[in-house]
């Protein structure tokens, strides 16, 4: 389906609404000057929407239907019925034509039909009454037989069709009927269903000389002859005429799936953000209230009532899981698609490359993969940073490009993929590439890093100083980028959103960014740690083991300290003094250690105890504590303490 | 004889009225993976067609074209084939 159909119903249908709200006021008040100038933009601004397509008719009589308003509003004529008649007939007419047009992107013929009568209608030609003469209404149709219409395949419509809702008496059988044999002396049976009136009973009740059943079926025979078939039995079957007429309806809709239900409700709502967010908000503090039934069990065991704790155990792991659910649910209805953020760069890469004067193609991929709102909005200044890098250290001049010959047009690619429960955002240009060369004279100028290990690290190594803070290679400063505020801004920005930047650069041939991002703000697995008197949580992904440690097993190794564990020496760090809060004790006892993951190490940390496992949502940090080192967020406990959580790999830097 | 009981297969042939019903419910209740065999069947009674989808046997076989039960056996299918998929997404939510 068409996004731009899509966006057109769900705005289409508030315009209609606003428009009948508005009119329907000024009938009740015609000196309702907001409600007549609200009327104006609503129908003005669908106009201008329904101008993007091409829907037949439909521009001109909304035209029109303006051109009524803005004389009304310049008081050239009243306000009275036989303005608002005929505008109120638009918007019926548009209303109901929306439903199709999101359907099949177009104005179904059905529709079209209707439209000189509308358009007579708001040229004041003739009044509403006069109009309904000619197209009389339709009789209404019952609803289920116009899903049992819907049913028939559009070649078979043709002619006059019965709809036929039989539902056998329970106790028929019993009078000799055979119902289904009774529907099969039909000639043209186009279609036949059989349902269950009741649900199911249990096996052991089911009586076999009930009649349970309803039977819809269509048949092209004619109304007499199905009034005959049933004619003994006329109190438990419905016949409904479904004229020629309409059956071109259903064939100008071909794409309606048997499926769908008739009412016109639309599958989508927009809601305020703020209320999902207070449903992801209530959903968080399940979890975290969750989390106080394992304290409760324990209590309960260590009464000695160990029944009551396996109890509340089996009852913790049922909402475990229903959270779990209602959770994804929740996440779910957050998700919007990056397009959100995608569809604002096309126009600003056109107007900055129109100010650099350099030619290139914008591809944009992937703009339908979805995540996370808060994701995909904050998104927006990361990626223009990198576009804006690509566009101007990136992508080379025209001349140069030609002198290389490579295409004069450059090319930007901006594409995202779902990896798992990760997204992939690349960002990648075929410009000029870094140097690893004037990166690795820069670090060093700027006392990054000494010449010796410099000249040791890879080219792929030493492109990595760029997201230092403050890096910038750019010999003049433009006003796009090159003020050195950038990689690192970009780096630290996609970290607060979960995720990670990677980068790959090939002189003459282009730089490429990779962002992995998480689709959404997930619950975290956390492990309780304590040193002291306090207690921390560690995300269990960013500890690999964790390990009992005699004390005579630590060597001193200069001023640090060490253990081996499996032939690999391992540096041992104690979490007290990484968070400075105090000196490790004296370690008369087993060291209790965690291995965690700190770049392409492993490193042993050291803590007082290992406490419980919970699972939590994790708040990014706001206000004053946001962007303090090591610490990722914060959870609430199932006691309602607040715990912070580490973020190990920050830490042990 | 209209019905007949095999290895765990019922033959229904000819002609099968209302007077089958109970022994075709009996018999369902008590061997619940019984497949039901409809392809000797000529007309079948709305009453054995109900069981049938109430006890959603493997239904296997198809009638001689033109006859009644042929032309009722997809209705059945459609309906046991939706029941299933309806029961699919109940234990899944």
């Amino acid at each position: 389906m068409d996004e731009l159909i899509v966006q057109f119903a769900i705005e289409a249908r508030e315009l209609v609404q606003q428009a009948s709200e508005d009119l329907l006021s000024l009938e009740a008040n015609p000196r309702q000057r907001d409600s007549l100038e609200s009327a104006f933009r609503a129908i003005h601004t669908l106009k201008g929407s329904v101008g993007l397509f091409d829907f037949g008719p439909m521009l001109g009589i909304l035209h029109q239907a303006e051109d009524l308003l803005s004389q009304a509003r310049a008081g050239k004529i009243v306000v009275d019925a036989t303005l608002i008649d005929p505008l109120l007939a638009v918007i019926e007419w548009v209303d109901s034509s929306i439903e199709g047009i999101s359907q099949t992107g177009r104005l179904s013929e059905a529709q079209e039909k209707q439209a000189p009568r509308l358009q007579r209608l708001v040229s004041g030609q003739m009044t509403e009454r006069d109009a309904g003469e000619t197209a009389p209404a339709p009789e209404a149709i019952p609803d289920w037989a116009l899903s049992l219409q819907q049913r028939v395949p559009a070649t078979d419509a043709a002619g006059n069709l019965i709809a036929i809702r039989y539902e056998p008496h329970p106790e028929c059988f019993f009078n000799g009927d055979d119902p289904l044999a009774t529907i099969s002396h039909l000639s043209d049976l186009r279609h036949l269903a059989l349902s269950l009136r009741e649900p199911l009973p249990a096996p052991q009740d089911y009586d076999p000389f009930r009649c349970n059943l309803l039977i819809e079926a269509v048949s092209g025979g004619s109304l007499a002859e199905a009034e005959g078939v049933f004619r003994l039995i006329p109190d438990q079957v419905k016949l409904f005429t479904l004229a020629g007429a309409l059956g071109e309806q259903a064939a100008a809709q071909p794409e309606v799936s048997a499926d769908r239900s008739t009412d016109r409700q639309s599958t989508t709502m927009r809601i305020d953000s703020a209320r999902i967010d207070k449903l992801v908000e209530i959903a968080g503090e399940l979890i975290t209230a969750k989390n106080g039934l394992v304290p409760l069990a324990d209590e309960a065991r260590s009464h000695g009532n160990g029944q009551l704790a396996r109890r509340i155990l089996a009852k913790h792991h049922e909402i475990e899981r229903l959270i779990a659910s209602l959770y994804s649910a929740v996440t779910q209805a957050r998700m919007i698609p990056l397009e959100h953020t995608f569809r604002r760069f096309p126009r600003l890469v056109r107007e900055t490359s129109a100010r650099l004067g350099k030619v290139l193609d914008l591809i944009i991929e992937g703009e339908s993969v979805e995540a996370d709102r808060e994701i995909v909005e904050n998104l927006f200044e990361p990626l223009l940073h990198l576009i804006r890098n690509g566009l101007d250290h990136g992508i080379e001049p025209e001349a140069d490009r030609l002198q290389q010959s490579k295409p004069a047009r450059g090319c930007l690619l901006l594409r995202a993929r779902q990896r798992g429960d990760q997204i992939e955002i690349e960002v990648a240009d075929n410009g000029r590439g870094m140097d690893p060369q004037r990166v690795r004279a820069a670090a060093i100028d700027r006392g990054l890093v000494s010449e010796d290990q410099a000249s040791a690290l890879s080219d792929r190594d030493i492109l990595q100083f760029v997201f230092a803070s403050g890096f910038s290679t750019a010999s003049s400063v433009s006003d796009l980028s090159g003020r050195g505020v950038g990689l690192d801004a970009v780096q630290s920005s996609v970290r607060r959103l979960g995720g990670t930047l990677q980068l790959q650069s090939t002189v003459g041939t282009g730089t490429s960014f990779t962002l992995q991002l998480p689709i959404s703000f997930s619950m975290t697995q956390l492990m309780v740690v304590q040193v002291g008197d306090e207690r921390y949580g560690i995300p269990i992904s960013d500890v690999i083991e964790t390990h009992k440690l005699p004390a005579s097993a630590v060597q001193s190794i200069r001023a640090g300290k060490a253990f081996v564990l499996r032939n690999r020496t391992i540096p041992l760090l104690h979490l007290g003094e990484l968070l400075q809060s105090q000196l490790p004790s004296a370690h008369s006892n087993d060291l209790k250690v965690l291995i965690v993951q700190a770049g392409e190490d492993q490193i042993g940390v050291a803590v007082d105890a290992i406490a419980e496992r919970a699972e939590t949502l994790t708040r990014p940090l706001a206000g004053l504590l946001q962007g303090l080192p090591g610490i990722a967020g914060t959870t609430l406990l199932g006691d309602g303490k607040v715990l912070l959580v580490l973020n190990m790999e920050e830490l042990v830097k | 004889m209209t019905m007949s009981f095999s290895d765990g297969v019922i033959n229904l042939s000819g002609k099968c009225g209302i007077d089958e019903a109970e022994a075709l419910v009996s018999y369902l209740s008590s061997h619940p993976e019984t497949v039901v065999d409809v392809a000797a069947a000529t007309e079948i009674h709305t009453a054995l067609w109900q069981a049938l989808m109430m006890f959603r046997p493997t239904v296997s076989g198809s009638p001689i074209s033109n006859s009644a039960a042929a032309d009722l056996l997809p209705c059945l299918l459609d309906f046991l084939k939706q029941r299933s998929k309806a029961t699919a997404t109940n234990l899944r939510s």
